[in-house]
């Protein structure tokens, strides 16, 4: 039956022409930076390593797949909450603006299961929207550009991946960013299951992102200790699969993290959704 | 009275002494020594023992003609301190100088004669150069340098008889001080404060070893020009 149910939440998903925004933000801006860096990214890099080249010899291939994909990676995650909010917002609210939750909840299921298959089709589209992302920065960069080492700077050193010993790491990494977007998707859902219209979960989740990275930024005392209570502190912590050592301890805290606000905002979700009085 | 006579005495035989060698005969032997090659390549393989670079050992080709064209070939990324990689006396040697023999010293059982070098022209970075010659094969086997801002580095030599007779390294370790400043400090645009350490030790400077392993070297074999102009072109 949750089956059937995830199907027919997903068929909704990908009905909706704001599914296809995320697609294609990703689609343009990709390429675009593929590009610039076609042009101008050799120009960055001697910049980024004019220091270095004083004292030292770079040989090599350095502005490869690999290395565009890190940086494109770097700069999304930041910004692809509001593509997972844009379509995980109007889940539930999306239902209440079509008139729809009273033919919805008449249905031969539960709640829960409503509740469960709208969870499960949101997080699939997150996934999808990543894989995407993967696949425009690591399968075209890696077309465009070539393989090669990668060059990572980590807390207090720099490091340099053999080709063979990053690939597993940019898996890791995208499976990590499905987590971590996993989370926006289910605290959009929270939203949605509160209003009856889809632009308020957006905002709010767009807003306590906001808020949370600017707490976060601040490098006050008082703020400092909050810091570890914030899920966005977690969001980049995919980064840690490309320093070396690996830090287990640290991945597997913010993995826990991640999926606890997960399990948090979909319990959440369905007790607001259980108790919910349908008027539309 | 007597003992300032005796300190005289002494110090004008020290620098008798010290002077009974003639530093610039010694290197002359050595640059004429380099000299008779023209161009080699060699296969090396490099490990980069730093704390601020975590760097895979890498094996590279390195191509050189003279006086002073080199050029590198590795297979991956690798970043290399400039000074130990592409040793030739004739870089140290070609410019201008002054020289004084210090003393006889033994590295490794070998006899070296100690020579400290002061280049001459304003544009140099290193300020003072110590060399330990072997005297019998005319050869560098010890270098110690000072250099502005970098500071100090070292290179201990070995060396192996090619094929066709020529000594060249068979082995070397670049032992070298750096300032962390260098360091960039965003290398992938990102933007979060996992990088507060590495700025907060910028200011300090780190030491760190190159060992570099020659192997089958190819002397005198005529290498054309394109090799190294390929490299300026890239």
């Amino acid at each position: 039956m949750i089956l059937t149910l995830v199907k027919i939440e997903l068929l909704k998903i990908f009905r909706k022409w704001r599914t296809y925004i995320g697609f294609i933000a990703i689609g343009i801006l990709v390429p675009l930076l593929h590009l610039a860096m076609y042009l101008e990214g050799q120009h960055s890099l001697e910049f980024i390593t004019r220091g270095l080249r004083d004292s030292f010899v770079l040989v090599g291939n350095l502005l490869n797949g690999y290395w565009i994909s890190y940086i494109i990676l770097n700069a999304l995650t930041v910004h692809i909450p509001f593509l997972v909010a844009l379509v995980a917002g109007d889940l539930l609210a999306g239902e209440a603006t079509a008139g729809t939750y009273r033919v919805l909840i008449t249905r031969p299921v539960s709640r829960m299961q409503v509740v469960t298959s709208k969870f499960i089709a949101g997080i699939i589209y997150t996934g999808t929207l990543i894989l995407w992302l993967a696949i425009m920065s690591l399968a075209i960069g890696l077309a465009v550009f070539g393989t090669g080492e990668l060059i990572v700077m980590s807390p207090d050193a720099i490091i340099i991946f053999e080709k063979s010993d990053i690939l597993w790491r940019f898996i890791l990494a995208y499976g990590f960013a499905t987590l971590s977007m996993s989370v926006v998707c289910s605290l959009a859902i929270l939203f949605s299951s509160l209003v009856e219209n889809a632009i308020g979960p957006i905002v709010a989740t767009m807003a306590i992102i906001i808020i949370f990275i600017i707490l976060s930024a601040f490098d006050v005392e008082i703020l400092r200790e909050i810091r570890p209570y914030l899920f966005t502190n977690y969001i980049l912590q995919w980064r840690e699969l490309f320093y070396d050592p690996l830090n287990l301890e640290k991945i597997i805290k913010a993995t826990l993290i991640l999926a606890g606000h997960i399990l948090l905002f979909f319990t959440a979700t369905s007790i607001i959704f259980k108790k919910k009085d349908i008027l539309s | 009275m007597n003992k300032k006579i005796l300190l005289f005495v002494l110090l004008s035989n020290l620098c008798v002494f010290t002077q009974s060698k003639e530093p610039e005969k010694i290197l002359n032997k050595v640059k004429t020594e380099f000299n008779k090659i023209e161009d080699y390549k060699v296969d090396v393989k490099i490990k980069v023992d730093v704390d601020f670079l975590k760097m895979p050992d890498r094996e590279a080709k390195i191509y050189y003609k003279k006086p002073d064209k080199v050029h590198i070939e590795s297979e991956g990324f690798a970043m290399l301190p400039r000074e130990g990689l592409n040793f030739s006396p004739l870089g140290l040697l070609n410019s201008s100088y002054t020289s004084f023999y210090v003393r006889e010293d033994t590295l490794n059982g070998i006899v070296t004669s100690v020579i400290k070098i002061i280049p001459l022209e304003g544009g140099s970075d290193v300020i003072l150069s110590t060399l330990w010659v072997d005297t019998n094969r005319n050869l560098i086997i010890k270098v110690e340098s000072s250099r502005k801002p970098q500071g100090t580095f070292t290179m201990d030599l070995d060396y192996l008889k090619t094929k066709i007779g020529f000594w060249l390294p068979s082995s070397m370790v670049f032992t070298f001080s750096i300032d962390r400043s260098i360091l960039p400090r965003k290398f992938n645009f990102d933007t979060d404060s996992d990088q507060k350490k590495v700025l907060q030790d910028s200011t300090k400077s780190t030491t760190g070893k190159v060992f570099i392993d020659y192997s089958n070297y190819e002397v005198n074999s005529g290498l054309f020009d394109d090799i190294f102009e390929e490299k300026k072109s890239k």
